[in-house]
């Protein structure tokens, strides 16, 4: 399928799938590997990717969480993302999609200003993320920051929906991109 | 641009999340059916969550998307617009839950106050089934200790017993005995001599109250003083 669409599969009974999009393998990997070390009371399955589309021959359960990763030093990862985009089904945008961005803490390397990525995220309303994930301490911290949001978008959590999450972390980004 | 990186680290995450499976496998196992029910109320509350994000969908997917195409601006207007009805559908739900909750708090409060009288009670109770519990050791103390007693007094008793019947066995005693009996049998031949005298002289012993009180007293049977 070319295309993600959120809830075309059934989900598997207890388990969370998060599906991260980027360049960086070896980041995406020490994230990966960070998040399955987390404490979760449900199974946790993470697939990594350079880009979408995704190859259909693979059956691969349903995702949950897409978390697309730039990296601020490298202009690809941001054009990698744009053009991964296209390939996600609009139904995903609620709530089901994030953005991550790392890299912020070296200001010198940094080729993508912070502002590109903030109206990327405010363009497709999906929240932004920041975090460098070489350190590992903000490695782990947001490995858990993402744990948390996976089970939220999986229905794992009771009286909390994706949708609900998303409204929630809205509502402190909106005030800053007025100022643009 | 597809990597086979992602199918290994799909295998990967199945491994790592597989290792972590059998160590809590094969930990307690009292502790399984516990899980297990942990486990099926857990599956419980995502099914119903997940029924109820596959019904907003369905409801959303009935909304008509309008087929005009309108400027950007406009779009981002109308979205925020949505935006806000959605929050303030949530705050208004939110309000609600308030005042349910204020409602709750008396009765958690009521429950409250009842459990501490409860057990208030229930410490009363158990003080005084402790006291109950010490008078009933003291009695079986006072029982022990009377049973101690009679035992002794009966061995006191079995001892004199002994004793009398080892003295009686005595040597001394026969020999005493044996000469009281001598002297019983020769005292008996007395009186039969002395009665046969008196009958024997043909005198009428009724008349003469002294003759006949020798007579009666002879008549005693002496062996009875034994």
């Amino acid at each position: 399928m070319s295309v993600l669409r959120p809830l075309d599969k059934l989900p598997g009974l207890n388990t969370a799938t998060i599906l991260l999009v980027g360049t960086e393998d070896a980041l995406l990997q020490q994230l990966a590997e960070a998040m399955l070390k987390e404490d979760c009371t449900s199974e946790l399955k993470v697939h990594l990717a350079k880009s979408l589309p995704l190859p259909s021959n693979v059956n691969r359960p349903r995702i949950d969480l897409i978390v697309f990763v730039v990296n601020l030093h490298s202009k690809h990862s941001l054009r990698n993302v744009e053009e991964s985009l296209h390939h996600v089904d609009a139904t995903f945008f609620l709530g089901k999609v994030s953005f991550l961005a790392t890299g912020a803490g070296q200001e010198s390397h940094c080729s993508i200003h912070r502002n590109t990525v903030m109206k990327l995220a405010h363009t497709y309303r999906s929240p932004l993320l920041f975090c460098d994930l070489e350190i590992e301490d903000f490695r782990a911290a947001m490995a858990q920051r993402l744990v948390r949001m996976l089970q939220i978008c999986a229905g794992h959590v009771p009286s909390v929906s994706a949708l609900n999450l998303l409204s929630l972390l809205q509502s402190s980004e909106n005030p800053s991109l007025e100022d643009l | 641009m597809e990597t086979q990186s992602e199918e290994q680290a799909a295998a990967e995450a199945a491994d790592s999340r597989g290792e972590g499976e059998p160590p809590q496998v094969a930990g307690p196992q009292a502790a399984r059916p516990e899980d297990r029910m942990a486990l099926l109320l857990r599956v419980r509350a995502q099914t119903k969550q997940q029924l109820l994000e596959y019904k907003s969908m369905v409801d959303a997917n009935e909304e008509k998307t309008p087929e005009q195409i309108m400027q950007e601006k406009q779009i981002e207007a109308k979205i925020e617009e949505l935006e806000k009805e959605i929050e303030e559908a949530k705050i208004a739900f939110e309000m609600k839950k308030l005042a349910l909750d204020s409602v709750l708090m008396d009765n958690m409060k009521q429950i409250l106050s009842l459990n501490k009288s409860v057990m208030k009670s229930q410490q009363e109770t158990r003080d005084l089934e402790d006291k109950l519990l010490d008078v009933r050791k003291k009695r079986l103390q006072l029982k022990q200790a009377s049973e101690r007693k009679l035992l002794e007094i009966q061995t006191e008793k079995n001892k004199q017993k002994d004793d009398l019947g080892s003295m009686e066995n005595s040597g001394k005693i026969k020999t005493i005995q044996q000469n009281l009996e001598m002297e019983i049998q020769i005292t008996t031949v007395i009186q039969h001599v002395f009665q046969n005298l008196i009958l024997g002289s043909k005198a009428n012993w009724a008349e003469d109250s002294a003759l006949k009180e020798t007579v009666l007293q002879l008549e005693k049977n002496l062996t009875m003083i034994q």
